[in-house]
């Protein structure tokens, strides 16, 4: 099996101040096979989103590399690189209110990556343009009209739009539906997921809602405070989860089912999601774990896999 | 019907809102956002509104509580009565006013909806000083108090600190000790979670729930989650286009769903259980325009089971059974095909 | 309960699903401008503003009249004088009076060629002085500025040329003693002195035709001046369109100078970050620090002002060097802001290079605030300009500005306060103007910004 993007290693910090880094992204590896999904997942101060964008180049990478079919991406992109790889790499962004320049049309916006690339003419630009509104469910003559005259969901279905008209291998997902309805979630997820078969994507999609992410991916990673602390198939984490996060995070993630949210424990933790800015020595989940036990706060577990399973978890419970 | 009966001798309403008309005007026009909204809660029980945006949830319970400017916000018709005591467009009861002591409310950003330049501590203790006269020892006293009722560690020492050095889920808690100072009661909370992680939504649903035991107050829970509606209410309403499309218990709208709307929305989010898989089925299209809103039903076009009549008119709130009632044609005793997965009132099949 | 078919209750046709958008479409500006429209307050100061351009530019070819030349039968007029001027003969000097007089009184009628005064010797006089005041002799016996002294009682007649206008004077003679010194003894007499003009210099003023039938004792008016003459008799209209091309040159091109500066300097420090932008932002800092009006001062000697210059470059030079700040600032907050939008790191990915993502995506979202800052700028400068020459530190004489203007009103303001009012009035309805407009800009552009459903 091929594997389409890997990140080996990388690292992503932040400098505020003159001492102080944000530890967003710590030593993540993950490899993406071709044409799967990926579904990232975690909370505030984990990193998902900080890792999607320096994965596709948008933020620098402070050590460890990213490699597309096996040739390695520039540590920092300069234009000429983003113009290298965007026939390749793609990027779906999180709000749909600020990710449409409002000053340009839907023409404008969606045929920019066409305009900046193919040498194809302004009417072939054109046809390809209305041919993409059409394929996200909008209509060809909205292509004159502007970001604000439209709902959110149509929004992120034109950013779908301009992403993928310069046909990509491989798409980060940046909370796509985050900011939409729960109607308007599904219509947008069925349409990614139409998109993803006909054309053959490679998804790595990152959201903080589990049972969307679960419905969505093949493979499902979790991350916590910059580092993964497992990674496997969609279902089987969701349903048996390995590690002690894990267990916690889907234990409160709500389900629509009032008789199994009655007979379920409650599975709250205590305490609060640490900061990024200090980042304790050994197992990052150690101050708040159920089962922390003394080598957990001075010895950082890897992430390995588990025998006979196709599962890999950083965790001492486990080693 | 002897279930019923029961219920209505142990339960007298806290509060009744009875076809409760809101409209805004705005820069393109007025806008109906609620078209009338009737619902009760009675003490120590949960009462879920849902809906999506633009649906009308907020704007109900923040006209109840008069936090619309009016103008350029209107109520144009209903009542709301807390204790038999009208409250719409007059929240001062004999002298008092109702908000902050009889009714507490907290609300979705926690970051902005607390002052960023008054402590904590503050902030919590100035309902009791204006509501029971406390002074402001006293006062702080009791927040440090509260604080610590809604399991913030070190209660004393957090009281004394600004809003900026706590991170949401703290300062969600600082606002639900604010709210219930003065021991409301009834708790409303418009999406208090929406903007927390899922990890800290677990404890502050917990608190709530614990709270609730504790004091005995009736909660109105804003939210757009089906997955909260499931964890914490006794009641459901369901909110589409500024009226209530389907009421009933919580089990009554999750497993005897009588409307295509809360059916929609049902099979339009995964479920989580293995046996119960199914394709996501959005519902396609988008809500009316509230400016110009449609005489028939507002989820018409968007209704696979659309009738002719829906087009037309809107139906009244149809009673399935026990506190069970929906919004919707199909319901009604002429109609002779129906979709088997909408729930039907018993005898009624 | 009303009546039901099962037609009612057939199935509804099915409709379709796409995504339609119901209202025309407007880009940004026709949005910005329908609201702005709807603003009345701000709609009533563009109105202002654009009644200002015209008469600012085109004024002048309106109302021809120089507004340097002095119209001296009229000097300091108020609008609405009255303007008659009776033509008399041609000046000759006056031989002395005919008859002899028995009390101070007019040897003829009294206008502005002339004032012909007699008297009769005052008691114990050995000499008389005579006074002339505007004001009446009370009893404290202040007379006026004197005008000539006998020191014998052998001339008893004066013909007083000074500097006459129309109007009420008050004469005095003053008995002197046999030292020359003024006694107790005076007669006073109140003269209404009328304007008069002879042929030949009606026809020098440009007021009669050169072949114009006129005869002594015809009464000619004299030229109109709608807001009245300063204290050289220039008129006022003239002067206020001609200060208003100063003051509104400078007032609407300084800015635009600055303005521009500051945006594309501000740009370049918000775009490029890091220490390059702190840099930048600290030298922003210092041009803030530097006094204003002493730079003004510096540069107006640093450039010479000779006589016959009129002072609005320099001035010129000194806002545009020390006013930019403000706007580069303001940009660069918003190039910041506009960096992490989405839709920049979407260009960004799909290969753009700096200078698309810079003219393309990021300037044009930060026009609407450019455009709000320029309307606050414009009266801004207006005012500035206006305090300097108001100081004397401005445009120099005799190029008209309204802040000089109001200047020389000041020192006649309790007698004929038309030469502030004007002015004044004119400062302050277009720095009123533009900041409205301003305002209503920036209501009508940020809502566009704020993106609301």
């Amino acid at each position: 099996m091929t594997h389409l993007i890997e990140a080996i290693e990388l690292t992503r910090y932040f400098n505020i101040g003159r001492h102080q880094r944000v530890h967003a992204v710590e030593k993540v590896s993950l490899a993406i096979a071709e044409k799967e999904i990926l579904g990232l997942v975690g909370e505030s101060g984990s990193g998902k989103s900080t890792f999607g964008k320096t994965v596709v180049g948008l933020h620098d990478k402070t050590s460890g590399q990213v490699k597309l079919r096996g040739e390695t991406l520039p540590q920092h992109y300069r234009p000429a690189d983003f113009q290298r790889y965007a026939s390749r790499m793609q990027m779906i962004f999180q709000d749909p209110y600020s990710s449409l320049n409002p000053r340009m049309t839907i023409g404008e916006i969606v045929g920019e990556g066409l305009r900046l690339h193919s040498s194809l003419d302004d009417k072939q630009v054109k046809d390809r343009v209305a041919e993409w509104l059409v394929k996200v469910g909008l209509q060809a003559g909205h292509m004159s009209r502007y970001p604000h005259e439209f709902s959110g969901g149509q929004r992120q279905r034109i950013g779908i739009a301009r992403a993928l008209i310069l046909e990509p291998d491989f798409v980060v997902c940046d909370e796509p539906i985050s900011a939409l309805d729960v109607s308007v979630q599904a219509q947008v997820i069925n349409l990614l997921g139409e998109l993803q078969s006909t054309m053959g994507l490679t998804l790595l999609f990152i959201a903080h809602d589990l049972s969307m992410v679960r419905y969505v991916s093949d493979r499902m990673a979790v991350m916590y405070l910059g580092s993964i602390v497992e990674v496997g198939k969609a279902d089987d984490v969701y349903f048996t989860p390995k590690h002690p996060y894990t267990e916690i995070l889907i234990g409160s993630n709500p389900e629509p089912d009032p008789e199994l949210e009655r007979s379920r424990p409650s599975t709250a933790i205590s305490g609060e999601i640490p900061s990024p800015v200090n980042v304790p020595a050994g197992c990052r989940f150690a101050n708040r774990c159920p089962k922390v036990m003394p080598v957990c706060r001075d010895v950082t577990p890897e992430l390995l896999p588990l025998k006979d399973l196709d599962r890999q978890v950083a965790c001492h419970l486990y080693t | 019907m002897s279930e019923m009966a029961h219920k209505a001798e142990s339960s007298v309403p806290l509060l009744v809102v009875e076809n409760l008309h809101v409209e805004f005007d705005t820069y393109g026009g007025t806008v109906q956002a609620v078209r009338g909204v009737s619902f009760s809660i009675e003490a120590g029980k949960t009462l879920a509104i849902v809906g999506e945006s633009g649906c009308g949830k907020s704007v109900t319970v923040q006209s109840m509580m008069g936090l619309i400017p009016m103008p350029p916000g209107r109520i144009t018709a209903g009542s709301a009565r807390l204790k038999g005591n009208e409250i719409l467009g007059r929240h001062i009861i004999k002298g008092r006013d109702i908000r902050g002591s009889q009714i507490g409310m907290i609300f979705q950003d926690p970051m902005t909806s607390l002052n960023p330049t008054m402590t904590i501590g503050d902030q919590i203790a100035e309902p009791l000083q204006i509501h029971r006269g406390y002074s402001h020892a006293k006062a702080f006293k009791e927040a440090i108090n509260l604080l610590s009722m809604s399991k913030i560690p070190e209660a004393a020492k957090r009281a004394r600190q600004y809003p900026f050095e706590f991170s949401g889920g703290m300062l969600q808690r600082a606002m639900i000790a604010m709210a219930i100072a003065c021991k409301p009661s009834i708790l409303i909370a418009d999406e208090p979670t929406t903007a927390l992680d899922v990890t800290i939504q677990a404890q502050i649903l917990d608190l709530l729930q614990d709270l609730q035991k504790e004091t005995g107050m009736a909660v109105i829970l804003i939210t757009h989650d089906l997955g909260v509606v499931a964890r914490m209410a006794d009641d459901v309403a369901v909110m589409y286009a500024g009226k209530i499309v389907e009421q009933g218990s919580v089990d009554d709208i999750f497993y005897r769903s009588a409307h295509p709307y809360t059916l929609g929305l049902k099979l339009a989010m995964p479920t989580n259980d293995p046996a119960k898989q199914h394709k996501l089925n959005p519902i396609e299209g988008s809500p009316p325009d509230l400016f110009s809103p449609p005489p028939g039903c507002g989820y018409c076009p968007r209704c696979p089971y659309a009738m002719e009549i829906c087009d037309r008119q809107q139906s009244d709130l149809i009673a399935l059974s026990g506190h069970h009632a929906s919004r919707c044609w199909l319901h009604h005793p002429e109609v002779t095909q129906r979709p088997e997965d909408l729930t039907y009132a018993e005898g009624q099949r | 309960m009303a009546e039901y078919s099962a037609a009612d209750f057939a199935p509804l046709k099915v409709q379709s699903h796409s995504q339609t958008l119901s209202r025309p479409s407007l880009s940004y500006w026709q949005d910005a401008w329908i609201r702005l429209k709807a603003n009345r307050r701000a709609l009533t100061s563009l109105y202002l503003v654009i009644g200002l351009l015209v008469f600012t530019l085109l004024g002048p070819l309106i109302w021809r009249v120089n507004p340097a030349s002095q119209d001296l039968d009229q000097i300091s007029a108020p609008p609405g004088r009255d303007r008659g001027a009776l033509v008399v003969p041609e000046y000759t000097p006056w031989e002395g009076p005919t008859t002899q007089a028995t009390e101070l009184q007019l040897a003829a009628p009294p206008t502005s060629q002339a004032v012909r005064l007699q008297w009769a010797p005052l008691p114990n006089a050995h000499g008389h002085r005579v006074y002339r005041n505007l004001y009446p002799v009370g009893p404290e016996r202040a007379f006026g500025i004197p005008l000539a002294e006998f020191f014998d009682n052998s001339t008893l007649y004066f013909e007083d040329r000074l500097d006459l206008r129309p109007g009420r004077y008050y004469y005095s003679v003053v008995a002197l003693n046999d030292n020359g010194r003024p006694t107790t003894e005076a007669q006073t007499i109140t003269v209404d002195v009328r304007r008069a003009t002879s042929i030949s210099d009606a026809i020098k003023q440009g007021i009669i035709p050169v072949d114009a039938e006129v005869e002594v004792g015809d009464v000619l008016q004299v030229a109109l001046h709608p807001l009245g003459t300063d204290y050289l008799g220039r008129d006022m209209l003239a002067r206020l369109m001609a200060g208003a091309r100063v003051s509104l040159f400078i007032g609407i091109f300084a800015p635009f100078l600055y303005v521009l500066f500051g945006v594309v300097y501000g740009s370049v420090a918000g775009f490029l970050g890091g220490k390059i932008d702190q840099l930048m932002m600290r030298f922003a800092d210092f041009v803030v620090a530097l006094p204003f009006l002493l730079f003004m001062i510096l540069f107006k000697i640093a450039f010479g002002i000779g006589p016959g210059e009129s002072g609005v470059f320099p001035m010129l030079v000194a806002m545009i060097l020390l006013l930019w700040p403000a706007s580069a600032r303001l940009v660069r907050g918003q190039i910041l802001q506009i960096r992490e939008q989405g839709y920049v790191e979407a260009s960004k990915l799909l290969g753009a290079k700096s200078t698309y993502l810079i003219f393309r995506h990021m300037l044009p979202n930060t026009l609407g605030v450019v455009l709000v800052t320029l309307t606050f700028e414009i009266p801004r400068a207006i005012f500035t300009e206006a305090f300097l020459s108001f100081i004397g530190m401005g445009v120099a004489p005799p190029t008209p500005s309204w802040g000089s203007m109001s200047n020389e009103g000041i020192k006649t303001m309790l007698n004929t306060p038309h030469e502030l009012i004007f002015p004044a009035l004119m400062i302050s309805i277009t720095v009123l103007a533009f900041n409205l407009l301003g305002d209503g800009l920036r209501d009508a552009l940020d809502a566009r910004m704020r993106n609301t459903e």
